[in-house]
């Protein structure tokens, strides 16, 4: 008796199953699984886009619909991966345009996209619906013109953090008026004002639009208009909030916010003057996420602010909230989820001091569902990471940056290894973890031995050996992307696990003590793997024992890239230079 | 796992790999390791002393490891700092850079950088983008393969050009003409059928006009650039080399547009910042 299902059950079966992570495990069950499987898959997810090629991709996944990309390592957010690295869009758009013509969304982390690519897309794909770039560089509004005029069914328009060349507002005016469309529009990150009209024009002939981000030149006065029109949205971001205002425009500004009755996330608020905090006192008990890491504002105002937002989930802010606006938190956002804490000063020696440990250990405390942190700090201790572990068992992101490298518990000057210790030991669901301040090997050693869920770990300026490299890679069993600046490890470690290499996406080391012999000879055995060399300013000769600037290592499928610049080195560019010195065995 | 046992069969073969010399990371002497007092005296945060390896970095430490010995865990304590000694210096990477702001530290992108001084969101990063052949995309292939990037970016002079009411630009090789007769002859060729697309989406009729009179003034539209200045331009006034030595992008506007587009200047130099 045949006792597989028949495809078609399957299929009705892989309709419910959403999560990639349990599609990928669906398709390794067996061979009908597997097809089955590809053919109905409609969201595909390519987190290195090196690991595997377009034409993979889209041969597996034929009823592909939307496409999410990553390109440059995560380090390249603080300018630690050279220009022109790569993480080009080009060949993917290419190769969809031709065989994923019914792409409908593209979602691109990190990569490369010009207004050739934005103008490919625009001219390929008939049902395209949503455009959302994320920190993506190398096109200007002339490639959102193309998308506005030619996307008739537009649903989503988002560029988040994108450093575009800007050179004027009139591609909003390209939208054209059959667009009707449009559910949300991100624009915040650019430069020049566009044109009101043509804002309220697209606003008002949008009714699903629910969520709106505009970028800093839309006066408060433009804001208030164009909120009456759109009094549906669910997420807004303001433009600049610092305008000088009439009190018939201030009433009228305020009116227009007690209208939002959806509103559930906030944020832009550039330069907001503290007198205007009130406006925004009526959506507050709705919030779920407010975003205040623009607003210069000082704590007194951002706790009368805060004080109202028992619904916060989600609370991104800038170090000005200190301590003490922190426990106002602890004591009003009881709903927190998650809590980023920004520097405001430009660098380490302008931080606000009057934001302590102390801070994080109040909402920790009193917040039962807090799982996700981000916290600069001017320094910390043992026993406040201690106590937070305590407090926060369910942690799953702990991103702490202490602003000084090498900086000590402050209270015993001891490393931090023990309260580092206590985060992994008492999270144990723990995901994500960037450790900083004095650690040593210790700390790596407590990491691995623990830190058993761990997927993410970004380390700098800490460790005293190859010991630390080796407790992470032979301990940590989820490990999946590991990334390292400034850390004293040598060769060993690297080699002896180069097998767990091959278990991860990616790793980053930059400033580390690896030679050029060991990417040479890892490279020459890891053929799975990519080993790039990035050297700005490499020897004229190389020896084997120069130790090299930057090394990023990620497994792939698609063998060698072809886009590779001068300052990136991998071993298929000189594959008859061998191993100088040594014996192959 | 497969791995892990192809894992012990390269390490202790990798380790003898590793030219004695560079071994300066680690030491297998186990003497050194268990000697906590030497250890102690030789950390050292000053200026480079005869510790210094030979990547020259001013961060002294003597880093040593024992890999396969457990004992060095059990050993590994703590260190004692005074925190006045750690503050005087900023750690450096191994290039050898002056003491001083670091590198992508504090991990805060650059756009956050700049807030408090109130001025725009975006400084930090350059765009790569620009009108002409971006700087970092030479690839290094032995076999002087054509890459699969963005079509038309090797070699040539391309800038960017753009046409009143056509929203998609368009890119012209510079180097592939020699006079401005030639230039506006591609104009035309570049922008007649978009042109006509354009006005028959506008409802006009589509008619195929040849696009002329870009370069004299009689014309319904005018050639136009921007120079490495940022200043605007009417096409045709300079010589051909020193047109094409300073132009950065091209622009076909309305003829009667003329007056406000070349006074109006460069928008972001205009710019007034909040």
């Amino acid at each position: 008796m045949d006792l597989r299902l028949p495809s078609k059950v399957l299929e009705h079966i892989f309709s419910f199953v959403d999560s990639n992570e349990d599609r990928n495990s669906v398709s390794l069950v067996c061979k009908s699984w597997f097809e089955t499987e590809r053919l109905t898959r409609k969201r595909v997810f390519v987190r290195n886009c090196y690991a595997v090629t377009p034409a993979a991709v889209a041969r597996r996944f034929p009823e592909m619909r939307s496409l999410t990309l990553k390109g440059k390592p995560h380090f390249a957010d603080y300018n630690l991966v050279p220009d022109g690295w790569g993480g080009y869009a080009w060949p993917w758009i290419e190769a969809m345009a031709e065989k994923s013509p019914a792409l409908e969304e593209l979602r691109l982390k990190r990569m490369v996209v010009t207004d050739e690519c934005l103008e490919k897309i625009a001219a390929s794909f008939k049902e395209f619906k949503a455009l959302v770039l994320t920190s993506c560089e190398g096109f200007s509004t002339d490639g959102l013109a193309a998308i506005a005029v030619a996307c008739r069914n537009l649903r989503e328009l988002e560029l988040r953090e994108c450093i575009v060349e800007d050179l004027g507002g009139d591609w909003l005016s390209y939208f054209p008026e059959t667009l009707t469309s449009l559910v949300s529009l991100d624009f915040s990150c650019l430069d020049s004002e566009v044109k009101l009209s043509d804002l309220e024009l697209l606003v008002s002939r949008s009714p699903n639009l629910k969520s709106l981000k505009l970028n800093r030149d839309v006066s408060l006065d433009a804001l208030g208009s164009l909120l009456r029109l759109a009094p549906q949205l669910v997420e807004l971001g303001t433009g600049s909030f610092s305008d000088k205002l009439d009190q018939e425009a201030v009433s009228k500004l305020s009116q227009a916010f007690t209208e939002l009755k959806e509103l559930k996330s906030l944020s832009g608020l550039w330069d907001v003057l503290p007198e205007y905090i009130p406006l925004l006192y009526s959506v507050c008990p709705g919030l779920t996420s407010l975003n205040l890491s623009y607003a210069t504002v000082q704590m007194p105002d951002l706790v009368e602010l805060l004080s109202r937002c028992s619904n916060l989930q989600k609370l991104w802010v800038m170090d000005l909230i200190e301590d003490k606006g922190l426990e106002a938190v602890a004591s009003s956002c009881k709903e927190l989820r998650e809590l980023r804490v920004f520097p405001s000063g430009a660098d380490v020696d302008e931080t606000n001091v009057a934001l302590t440990e102390q801070g994080l250990v109040s909402v920790s405390e009193a917040c039962p569902n807090l799982e996700s942190v981000l916290y600069f700090c001017a320094q910390f201790t043992n026993e406040a990471l201690v106590t937070i572990a305590r407090n926060r068992p369910n942690l799953k992101c702990v991103r702490l940056c202490v602003m000084e490298p090498f900086a000590p518990d402050h209270k015993t000057q001891q490393p931090l290894d023990e309260g580092f210790k206590a985060i992994v030991e008492g999270c144990k669901g723990l995901q994500r973890l960037s450790v900083s301040g004095l650690l040593t090997d210790k700390a790596f050693e407590y990491i691995g031995t623990h830190g058993k869920k761990l997927r993410m770990l970004s380390i700098a300026f800490a460790g005293d050996s190859d010991l630390m490299l080796h407790h992470l890679l032979s301990g940590c069993e989820s490990l999946n992307k590991l990334e390292i600046r400034d850390c004293p490890f040598g060769d060993t470690a690297l080699l002896e696990n180069a097998a767990k290499l091959e278990t991860m996406r990616s790793l980053w080391m930059s400033s580390c003590g690896v030679s050029f012999g060991a990417c040479k000879l890892l490279s020459q055995k890891m053929p799975k793997l990519n080993v790039e060399v990035i050297d700005e300013h490499p020897l004229k000769t190389r020896p084997d024992s120069s130790p090299v600037e930057k090394i990023y290592i990620y497994r792939t499928l698609a063998g060698p890239r072809l886009d590779m610049p001068e300052f990136v080195w991998t071993i298929h560019k000189n594959p008859e230079i061998g191993v100088s010195n040594l014996a192959i065995e | 796992m497969e791995g892990s046992s192809r894992n012990g069969e390269i390490s202790p073969k990798l380790l003898h790999l590793i030219p004695q010399g560079r071994r300066n990371w680690f030491h297998d002497d186990k003497t050194s390791v268990y000697n906590r007092e030497e250890k102690k005296l030789e950390l050292k945060l000053g200026p480079p002393g005869e510790d210094e390896d030979e990547d020259g970095s001013s961060l002294i430490r003597r880093i040593k490891t024992e890999p396969k010995d457990k004992c060095i865990l059990s050993l590994a304590g703590n260190k004692h700092f005074s925190s006045s000694i750690i503050t005087t210096n900023k750690p450096t990477s191994q290039k050898r850079n002056a003491p001083g702001p670091v590198v992508g530290w504090p991990p805060v992108r650059s756009f956050r950088k700049n807030l408090a001084n109130g001025s725009s969101s975006k400084l930090g990063k350059e765009s790569t983008s620009n009108g002409v052949v971006l700087k970092n995309q030479k690839c290094d292939d032995d076999d002087g393969k054509e890459k699969t990037k963005e079509p038309k970016r090797q070699g040539g002079l391309f800038v960017k050009i753009n046409m009143y009411g056509v929203p998609i630009g368009r890119k012209v090789d510079l180097s592939a003409h020699n006079t401005y007769e030639q230039l506006s002859l591609t104009v035309d060729k570049l922008f007649r059928g978009l042109l006509a697309a354009q006005r028959e989406s506008l409802s006009f009729g589509k008619e195929e006009k040849p696009i002329t009179g870009l370069l004299d003034g009689n014309g319904e539209y005018t050639l136009t650039y921007e120079d490495n200045e940022g200043d605007k331009m009417l096409v045709g006034d300079v010589p051909w080399h020193m047109f094409v030595s300073s132009v950065k992008r091209l622009r076909v506007i309305k003829t009667s547009e003329i007056l406000s587009s070349l006074t109006y200047g460069n928008s972001k130099q205009e710019k007034m910042r909040s």
